[in-house]
This record gives structure tokens, C-alpha cells and sequence, in this order.
């Protein structure tokens, strides 16, 4: 890494500095809010998506421009640096009553503690009356005037009523066009099309018309904003040194230039991006909308400013360390804490942002993809591939995730920068299968071209770059609705749940009543088809809901498709379109499974009325048979075929099924095999057949459970690799903790690029691992302070040690180990 | 090829042993060892009868097995100890406690046992059992990596391993074997054709000092390695170095002359810096864990070592 080995930069280390203070006092994004709530009040009958578009062009004529002395980097969507996000609209006024109109002694406990985050008394006031125009007017209420009562009263009623956390977004946005076209040429298009409709206006193409027009105003809206920052950063060169002030007014001469035009050099690609995620976040506050193949459109320019000398290479460095600073700015506020949680959090020394994420601090949910190929199906990796992978190693920071995608093409340097950096930043990157996730694409229609230029998004999940619009559905396991463990345990109980007690209508066998194993699994599948069924139905309902009133038009203009076919994305304009859900806890499915066929059907040792009988006691009494299920039984992560054949039926099925449900827009329902909070769905989830106790861990996403794996690390990865990855389109996650002595030097190095190889060689489609040792991990415990820099991968995302709660902290100690 | 499916001792087979030798190895490691090394990290290796181990955390007490192991004990030397409070909170546990005096090893209680916290500290094996088991790994072996024999002393099971050597050659497996050196030279010269490296460790040059350390002297260790290296065979040297114990400049140089002298025979020197990790391991087994006042190593003493043997021409790295 000779080339690289630039220290950090005083100015790069002082932005590092700052993020980490501006963490421990977070301002809410109201301007946003502000912009939004007034433009919408007044011009209550425009046509939704001019309406959208009327308030994005008002947000980028009237916000705050916001220019930090120390920036190298411009814009956050917010008026401050690192406001955190969130969308009134989508919020409904419920959640404001509760909280913003709490007592004021609570108010000001949870929101006005300096150290955590400030709402002022006049947000306060104002969000609270804004929260009263929107309670009739909010993504909620169009739910409820189009949703059939079945919603309502079914299992997802909470969530039919509020569409909550149903966020638009999930998705590899065309940063692409931003950088390579600009937005010049697409209003350019979008007036051409408005001639010809209006030479030959017909019944078909007024949206079409309404369409374009949102789009001349969109591009209009954010090229305007370029240029206010340019007069911005003018004004500040006014007051600079001489040399800050020659800084400040090439940055001006910049933001006059992009996002009209496309980028002349590294600096401006960075720009136009980071400008493009402000407009997004702006729009929708769009949950996850991930930066893919960064590097490739950036590489030649930043390979362009080294050649001319423009640049230094230690120049080029610092402004990856800069960019990456920059996108990480970017907090949504979800889940949307309330003042009960707050004030203990305050109590025990947390922040605000200490409770993003559920406490594992997640951020936006945004993901960086590099690597992969180009559209012939050569290799994609350049010059800006080292400097962010460099990057994140240098900064170190657990937002946004990143992912690798690896082929045959990736050059050895690459393998040993990534590598490299996961032993630093625990689980980043992720590396990402090429050989499977292409074909994966191919079988859901994608061209071979496209397929190439896939990128990930959110955590784990692949789309295709700049080409598809893909919705996260909370239909599925996450949402309370439907999923793999719910499924099983109304098999074992019949519909009596049995930790809430809640009776759910109809017939429903018990675990006794079932005379043989097969019988049991075509139950399996009887309900859970009808459970999947139920999902895709309502996933089409909410898009609908989105199409309605909710369009996108700064995610239209740049998507492949839309602007060819004179359609917003929510309308079906994207050249692709998917819906992602994912399933969980295959561990403990696949044991419980295991556990009954071998016990109570094959070798007949105990009766399936005494399992019955001892998991309605929660094992109460029955502590010896718990034992002698957990000692004998060699569960999933053993390389145990008996096991792990019950893992893939299972798996097999539900993905395979999933596939062939229809998606909104006629696109695809995709589902992956992802859990990000294995710790509280335990706590959730009563007693299951593999001895596990009521309120235990699940076993994180397609990893086995943590007590259970007595063979080693291949047999762990063997089991897993069994899986049918090619179905899980819409990704999965494996993760190994490797103590630091298997991984201490270069041949270990190579050892683990051997390991990720060979576990794709055999169909695997996703791996990460977190270097930590449990010593390191107890003294981070004791001491948080002196590990503030310790990342560890969750799921589809790595978090900082000392933000998790101690439950999840005591979880991830004991998650297996490989020890060596 | 013929090979005789012999039976064996072994006490485990461990995937991803990334020290064991090139790429990723499998590693079987037999029970039985000449030599009995201060430092020695698996103390469970030493001895080719299995004994009883205890691994005292994962006794649930005595309550929950209705004195399983105490009951199974032939002559009384298993009891119930005095109550601590149980890992999970449930309230105060009675654990078994192991009177090792008694105890003949017959390891009952560690079949009683349902959770195996009394456990036989190995098992009787054949070479088609092995070969079954570690061959469900070879998609991970790629270019380099494949089974690593291992110990104890694994030619201290002539027969076992010699036929598992030559069953997995059969199947192209790339073999390594893990040696002290301390084995007939004929038992070497016939087992050479099917071992692809020989892991084999030079532990301290002075044959007096040897024999204070392990327990044997070096002569027959240096000269089967000398016999290894003229007639074809490859190695790659393990020198520990123990502070106080072998980390003496002269040793250290006169073991990278010695290496040196075995010319290109010599793929690579590990040197290996003492850890702790293996204590625990001999408070299972009732044992005195010796070197109790002994430190790691300094990371800039290994750094200089590592530099000394590399001046020798020699191609070595840490660990």
C-alpha cells in the first residue's frame, strides 16, 4: 500500500472531529418540514406530483444555504450540518401529539437536553400545528381512503391505518446521470417531449404532460440550488484568507457549473452526488437510497485530474476522505424514539443518536456499492475503487455501509484493500457475489447488460443501478406480518398465540394432532402461502397509495425508463420495478424443524404431545429434555445434511414462492434473508422446539444460532452455503467473528479471500466478517470511551460497539467465535 | 492404492486451521505425544489413554440431571460441591466435583453427562471415519490448502496415520503432517511418499537443554529432519520461542544456521511466540499448568528474530 500511506490531513481530521460532536447535539430537520407543510396548505388541489415538485422548487429557492468555514464539501438538507430527517408527512399527527405535546417538563426532558438534541420551544409549537393540517392530509390518511376493511382488522391493521415506515425509497438512485448528463440535458428532453404532446395532445398523454412539467421544474429546482450555494460560497471567499478564498471561489465556479452540466472533474462528480442525495432526502426523506458503482463514473475523472496534475494522489485521498465524511452527514430519524425512551436514554448517559437504528445506529440505511463490471463484462475497478475502499479504512466510520462486489476480474489489490478494511471497520465492505447475484437478475427478466451494473442497496439487498425502483415491503417478517418462525409457531399452537394469548379465527391443528412429518410440512406451506399471498396483495395497494398522491419526480427524472415513457417511477416508469421483503431466524426454524421430525416422527424417543406440552410450559420442569435436545441434536452450522436439508426446504420454498408473486407495477416481490434485531424478535417470540426459551435470541439472519455450532467455521459456512442463495433475490447475510490471531498477517490475509472464494465457489452470495476479540469487546464495555472507534457488523450493517444496548452487546460476545 | 483402515486415537478435527500450514487446512489431531513440552497448549494431547476432562461452566448442577455423573461413578469420586449461583441467575446450583485421586478413568460420567461438561478428552477412530469427516471440507481447500495431521505426535500412531496419509492421496488431497520429529527414521523414510509438507519443529538445539524442556533429547529430531531434507522431503520448520526457555540469541542462531544447513528442503520457518491460551486446558484435566511465570514475548524481540533468520537466507514469518 506504499503508494497510499498519506497521513490523514489536519482539516480531513478536524471534519472527523466535528461529526463526532455535532453527534452529541442534533437539531431536527424542521426547514424541510417548514417548506413542505406551508406549500402543501396552500395549494391543496395541485396535481400530486406538481405539488411535489411545486414544494421541491420552493425548498431549493428559499432554504437555508448552509456553508461550514471548514468545508471541502458542500450541502446537507438540513440547515445545519448532520440535522437529522424525518417527514411530517409520512408521521401523521400521532406521534406529535404524544410526544411534542407531552407535558412541558417531559417535552423538554426528551427534547431539549444539549448533549443529545435541541427542539426549540417556537419547532415545538409550529410542528405541532403542522402535525394538525396533516393528520387529513397525510401518506395515512390516502391509506385509509383507498384501503378494503380487511386491512384494517387483519393481523397488519396498525400498519395498514398509518402506512408506518413503509418509506418510499430502498433503491440504487441514477447517480450515474447526475454526473456523467446533468440535469440540463434532462429538462432539454422534457421540453422537447411538452412540444410534441402539445402538438398532438389526446387522452392518453395529460399525465404525460403534468409528468413533464413536474420534471422541468424538478431540474429547474436543483439547478437552482447549485447555483445559490455558488453565490453562497462567493460571499463567504469575500471574508477568507487569500488561500481559502482561491478554495472557495473554484467551488463557486463548480456549483455554477453542476448539476446543469456534467462533471469536469472529481471534485464535481462528488458534488453532483452529494447535491442529488440533498434533493432525494428533501423529497421523500427516501430511507436507504444508496450510492452504487461510485467508482466507476468517478474513476476516469479522478484518473483525468491525476494525469493533468490537477490533482495529487494525496489531494485525490483527502477529497475520498472528504466525500465520505460528507454522505455519511446524513441521519434519518427512524425509528422515531419516544419521550419515554428518550428520557432513559438521557438518564443512562445516551443520546438521541444513540437510539437511532433501534440503538445500533443506522443512519439512513445507505449503502455505497463498488466494483463489479461494466456492461461488456469486463471488470470494473479504477483509481477511485482504492481511494474509498482507502477511505473508509482511513476514517473509519460505520456510515454508510459499504459493499464490494467481487468476480473474477477483481484485481489481487483490490481482495487485499477489502480485506484490509473489514479487519479494520468490522463487516465493511460486505463482499458481493457477481456469480450469483448477475444470474439472479437474468431469471427475473433483467438484460445480461443490465444485470452487470447491479448495485445494493439498504443492507444487503441488489438492484439494478439507476434503472429500477424497488419499494421496501413491511408486509413481511419486520412488519409483524408474515414470516418463516410466525408460520411455524401457529403450526406447534395452533391459532392461540402464546406469548400475547391472542386468538386468531379459524381452524389450526396443534402440534399433537399431526400423524406424520409430511403432513405438518404441507400445513407449512398451506399457511404461509396464504400468509405470502395475503403480503403481495397488500403490497400492491401501498404502491398504489404512492402512486396516488406520492410521487417522486426527483427520483424520475435521472431512472432509466421514466422520462422515455412520460411516467413517474411510483407509476411504473422505472425500466425495472421490485418490491423487497425478507424472511428470518433460519437457525431456529430449521432446529425446531430438526428437532420435531427426528424426535418425535422418526426415532420416536418423545411424543409430540410432551414437546407440545413442554414448549407451552416455556420448558418449565422439563430442563433435562431441553438438555438432551440441545447436546444430542447437531442443528444447522454443523455441515449435518439431515439438518440443513430442512433449512433449504424451508428456504427453498419460501423464497421460491415469494418469486413467483407479483409485484406493483408488474414487477417482482424479491426476498432475501436478513434480521436486524435478532435480540428484541426473541424477546417477542415464545419457546420453540430447538430449546430455545421464551424471549431467547433468534438466530441472526441465515446464520445459525450461537449456542448451537460445535464443528468449526467451515461446517458453519457450509451449512449456510447449502441455501438456495440464487433465489434469495433480494439478498441475505452472513457474518463470522474471527479473533484477531486468524486473521494477524498476510498469509491469514489470503486465507480469508481463500475462505469468501470458496463459500462462492459453492453458491454463496454474500459474506462479511467482524474482526474482534471478546477480551477487546469486555473492555469496551467497561471502558466505552477509549473504543469509540470499534465496529462490528449487526446484519446488513455495522454499528459502533459502544452505541449497541447491552443486551445486543452481550448477544454479539457470544455470537460464535472463530477461534483458531 | 491399498491402505489398511486402521484405528487411531484422536481427540478433535478442526476446519479453518490457518496456521497449520498452507491455504486453508483440516486439521486431525491425535492423542499421544513422546515428548512433554513445558509450554505445551494442549495438554489433553499428551497421553494416549483419554481422560475425563471438565469444563466446570457448563455443569447445569446437580439438580437438573439427578446426580447424572455421581451416580454413574463406579468408585464414589464424584460429588456434589458447595452451591454457587447459577450463570443464568435461576438461584444457588451444586455443581460435581471430580476427586482425582480416585478417579481411575473410566469414563463413565462423561457418557452420563447431558451436557458434556464431563467429557472423555478424545475418541476411538478408523481412517474411513476420518476420511469421511474431513473430506466434507474439501471445497474449501482451493489451490493450496487441504488436511493437516496433527498432535500429540501423530507418528506415535504409525499405522493410523501412515493409512489415512495414504487414503487421502488417493483422493489428491494435499497432506501435511505436523511432527515433533521424535519417531524412528524408517517409519519417515516409508511415510515420505504420501506427505506433501512436513510441519516439524526444532524446539531447542542444545540436546541438555532439550530433554529439561521436553523430556527427550534432539539427536534423533535433528537427524530425521537432516534425512527428511536429502531425500526429498519438504519442510517447514516451527521454532517456539519460549522466553527465558528458548529465546537465548545463541539458540535462536544456531537453530537458523541449522535450518540454513538443511538448504532448499526449507520452504519456510514459523516462528511461533509463546501464548497462554492452552491454561485453561490443563485446569480441565486436574493438571498443574508449569510455566507460570512466563510472559509473551516482545513484539520488537520477534521482529529482530524474525530479521536474524532471514539473514540466514532463510525464508521465515511470524506465527
Amino acid at each position: 500500500m506504499a503508494n497510499f500511506d498519506f497521513p490523514i490531513s489536519d482539516r480531513i481530521q478536524d471534519l472527523r472531529d466535528k461529526r463526532k460532536r455535532i453527534n452529541k447535539d442534533l437539531r431536527l430537520n424542521v426547514e424541510r418540514n417548514r417548506i413542505l407543510t406551508e406549500y402543501y396548505k396552500t395549494h391543496l388541489h395541485e396535481y400530486p406530483i406538481l405539488k411535489r415538485a411545486g414544494y421541491l422548487h420552493d425548498w431549493c429557492s428559499t432554504r437555508e444555504i448552509n456553508i461550514d468555514d471548514d468545508d471541502i464539501f458542500l450541502g446537507d438538507a438540513g440547515p445545519h450540518t448532520r440535522t437529522v430527517h424525518f417527514d411530517i408527512e409520512q408521521t401523521g399527527a400521532m406521534w406529535f401529539r404524544s410526544n411534542f405535546g407531552d407535558t412541558d417538563e417531559r417535552f423538554r426532558a426528551a427534547w431539549q437536553v444539549p448533549g443529545s438534541v435541541w427542539v426549540s420551544d417556537e419547532e415545538r409549537k409550529y410542528l405541532l400545528e403542522a402535525a394538525d393540517f396533516w393528520e387529513e392530509n397525510d401518506i395515512g390518511a390516502t391509506a385509509r381512503g383507498l384501503f378494503p376493511d380487511e386491512f384494517f382488522a387483519g393481523p397488519m391493521g396498525a400498519f395498514a391505518k398509518f402506512l408506518n415506515g413503509s418509506y418510499p425509497g430502498h433503491f440504487n438512485p441514477n447517480y450515474e446521470k447526475v454526473v456523467l448528463t446533468g440535469f440540463g440535458a434532462v429538462r432539454a428532453q422534457a421540453k422537447e417531449k411538452l412540444a410534441e404532446i402539445k402538438a398532438h395532445t389526446d387522452t392518453d398523454n395529460v399525465r404525460k404532460d403534468i409528468f413533464y412539467r413536474a420534471i422541468v421544474k424538478t431540474c429547474d429546482a436543483i439547478i437552482t440550488m447549485s447555483k445559490r450555494y455558488a453565490e453562497g460560497v462567493r460571499e463567504k471567499a469575500k471574508t477568507a484568507t487569500p488561500e481559502r478564498a482561491a478554495e472557495l471561489l473554484k467551488m463557486a465556479d463548480s456549483c455554477d457549473w453542476i448539476m446543469e452540466n456534467p462533471a469536469r472533474n472529481f471534485w464535481e462528480g462528488c458534488q453532483a452526488i452529494l447535491f442529488y442525495q440533498n434533493l432525494l432526502t428533501a423529497e421523500g426523506v427516501h430511507w436507504a437510497d444508496s450510492p452504487a458503482l461510485i467508482d466507476s463514473y468517478l474513476g476516469p475523472l479522478v484518473e483525468n485530474d491525476i494525469a493533468t496534475g490537477a490533482l495529487t494522489l494525496q489531494e485525490a485521498q483527502d477529497y475520498a476522505d472528504a466525500f465520505l465524511l460528507q454522505i455519511g452527514n446524513q441521519i434519518i430519524m427512524f425509528p422515531k424514539p419516544n419521550n419515554d425512551q428518550l428520557i432513559e436514554a438521557h438518564a443512562n448517559g445516551k443520546t438521541l443518536y444513540d437510539l437511532q437504528g433501534g440503538g445500533q445506529n443506522i443512519a439512513a440505511g445507505s449503502l455505497i456499492t463498488l466494483g463489479g463490471q461494466k456492461r461488456d463484462g469486463t471488470g470494473d475497478y479504477t483509481l477511485a475503487t482504492e481511494l474509498f475502499l482507502l477511505a473508509y479504512y482511513r476514517m473509519r466510520v460505520a456510515e454508510p455501509s459499504l459493499a464490494l462486489r467481487v468476480n473474477k476480474h477483481t484485481p489481487p489489490r483490490i481482495w487485499e484493500l477489502g480485506i484490509a478494511v473489514s479487519k479494520r471497520c468490522g463487516g465493511f465492505p460486505q463482499f458481493n457475489n457477481d456469480d450469483v447475484i448477475i444470474p439472479q437478475q437474468l431469471e427475473r427478466g433483467v438484460s445480461l447488460e443490465d444485470a452487470r451494473r447491479y448495485g445494493v442497496f439498504g443492507c444487503v439487498e441488489p438492484a439494478i443501478s439507476g434503472m429500477e425502483w424497488s419499494m421496501a415491503s413491511n408486509c413481511g417478517a419486520f412488519g409483524g406480518g408474515i414470516g418463516m418462525l410466525q408460520t411455524l409457531q401457529t403450526v406447534i399452537h395452533g391459532n392461540r398465540d402464546p406469548q400475547s394469548g391472542m386468538e386468531r379465527p379459524g381452524d389450526a391443528k396443534k402440534l399433537y394432532e399431526y400423524e406424520t412429518f409430511d403432513e405438518l410440512k404441507e400445513e407449512f406451506v398451506r399457511l404461509a402461502k396464504a400468509g405470502l399471498d395475503n403480503m403481495a396483495r397488500m403490497n400492491h395497494f401501498a404502491a398504489f397509495v404512492f402512486e396516488t398522491e406520492w410521487p417522486a419526480p426527483s427520483v424520475s427524472a435521472m431512472t432509466e425508463g421514466c422520462m422515455d415513457s412520460g411516467k413517474d417511477v411510483t407509476w411504473g416508469g422505472a425500466k425495472y420495478n421490485a418490491t423487497g421483503t425478507m424472511t428470518n431466524a433460519i437457525g431456529v426454524v430449521a432446529d425446531s424443524l430438526y428437532t420435531i421430525k427426528k424426535l418425535c416422527f422418526d426415532d420416536k424417543t418423545l411424543s409430540a404431545r410432551e414437546l407440545y406440552d413442554a414448549l407451552a410450559d416455556n420448558w418449565e420442569g422439563k430442563e433435562l429434555l431441553r438438555q438432551r435436545i440441545l447436546n444430542e441434536l447437531s442443528f444447522y452450522g454443523n455441515d449435518n445434511d439431515e439438518v440443513d436439508e430442512l433449512a433449504t426446504w424451508v428456504t427453498d420454498f419460501w423464497l421460491g414462492y415469494t418469486n413467483t408473486l407479483s409485484g406493483p407495477n408488474h414487477g417482482h416481490v424479491n426476498m432475501g434473508i436478513l434480521d436486524l434485531a435478532w435480540v428484541a424478535g426473541g424477546k417477542r417470540t415464545w419457546a420453540t422446539p430447538d430449546g430455545r426459551k421464551n424471549g431467547e435470541p433468534l438466530s441472526p439472519s441465515a446464520d445459525p444460532r450461537q449456542d448451537v455450532v460445535k464443528n468449526g467455521p467451515l461446517s458453519y459456512v457450509k451449512s449456510v452455503a447449502k441455501l438456495p442463495w440464487i433465489k434469495a433475490r433480494c439478498g441475505g447475510a452472513i457474518n463470522i467473528r474471527m479473533d484477531a490471531n486468524s486473521v494477524r498477517g498476510d498469509e491469514a490475509t489470503a486465507k480469508v479471500q481463500e475462505l469468501i472464494q470458496s463459500f462462492f465457489d459453492m453458491g454463496g452470495i454474500q459474506f462479511c466478517f467482524t474482526v474482534a476479540d471478546t477480551e477487546i469487546m469486555r473492555a469496551a464495555q467497561k471502558n466505552p470511551q477509549d473504543y469509540q472507534d470499534l465496529i462490528v457488523r449487526i446484519a446488513g450493517f455495522s454499528a459502533y460497539f459502544t452505541h449497541l444496548a447491552f443486551d445486543d452487546q452481550e448477544n454479539y460476545i457470544a455470537k460464535y467465535e472463530i477461534a483458531v | 492404492m491399498d491402505y489398511k483402515n486402521a484405528t487411531g486415537h484422536i481427540y478433535d478435527i478442526q476446519g479453518y486451521a490457518v496456521h497449520d500450514g498452507p491455504g486453508i487446512r483440516t486439521t486431525v489431531y491425535t492423542k499421544g505425544c513422546p515428548l512433554s513440552c513445558l509450554w505445551c497448549h494442549s495438554p489433553e494431547s499428551q497421553r494416549h489413554e483419554f481422560e475425563v476432562g471438565y469444563l466446570q461452566i457448563k455443569c447445569l448442577g446437580a439438580d437438573v440431571c439427578q446426580d447424572a455423573c455421581i451416580n454413574a461413578c463406579p468408585v464414589g469420586a464424584l460429588s456434589r460441591n458447595e452451591p454457587v449461583q447459577a450463570l443464568d441467575g435461576s438461584g444457588a446450583i451444586q455443581k460435581a466435583k471430580i476427586d482425582r485421586e480416585k478417579c481411575t478413568g473410566c469414563l463413565k460420567c462423561a457418557k452420563a453427562c447431558i451436557t458434556k461438561a464431563l467429557y472423555a478428552t478424545g475418541w476411538d477412530t478408523t481412517v474411513d471415519e476420518v476420511y469421511d469427516r474431513v473430506i466434507k471440507d474439501r471445497g474449501f481447500f482451493q489451490n493450496d490448502g487441504g488436511i493437516t495431521i496433527s498432535g500429540g505426535e501423530a507418528m506415535a500412531q504409525f499405522e493410523f496415520t501412515l493409512n489415512l496419509a495414504k487414503r487421502l492421496k488417493d483422493s489428491g488431497i494435499h497432506i501435511c503432517l505436523d511432527t515433533t520429529g521424535f519417531t524412528p527414521e524408517k517409519q519417515f523414510e516409508e511415510i515420505l511418499p504420501f506427505i506433501d509438507l512436513f510441519l516439524y519443529d526444532i524446539k531447542h538445539m542444545d540436546s541438555a537443554m532439550h530433554k529439561n524442556l521436553t523430556g527427550v533429547g534432539n539427536e534423533l529430531i535433528l537427524s530425521n529432519a537432516r534425512f527428511l531434507a536429502e531425500h526429498g522431503g519438504a519442510l517447514q520448520i516451527r521454532v517456539p520461542v519460549i522466553p527465558k526457555l528458548t529465546d537465548k540469541e545463541s539458540n535462536l542462531r544456531s537453530t537458523a544456521e541449522f535450518c540454513a544447513s538443511l538448504g532448499d528442503a526449507v520452504k519456510l520457518v514459523q516462528l511461533l511466540p509463546y501464548h497462554k491460551t492452552g491454561r485453561m486446558k490443563y485446569e480441565r484435566l486436574g493438571w498443574r499448568y508449569k510455566l507460570t511465570n512466563v510472559e509473551p514475548p516482545e513484539e520488537a524481540f520477534m521482529l529482530k528474530t524474525l530479521e536474524m533468520f532471514q539473514n540466514h537466507g532463510l525464508n521465515a514469518q511470524l506465527y
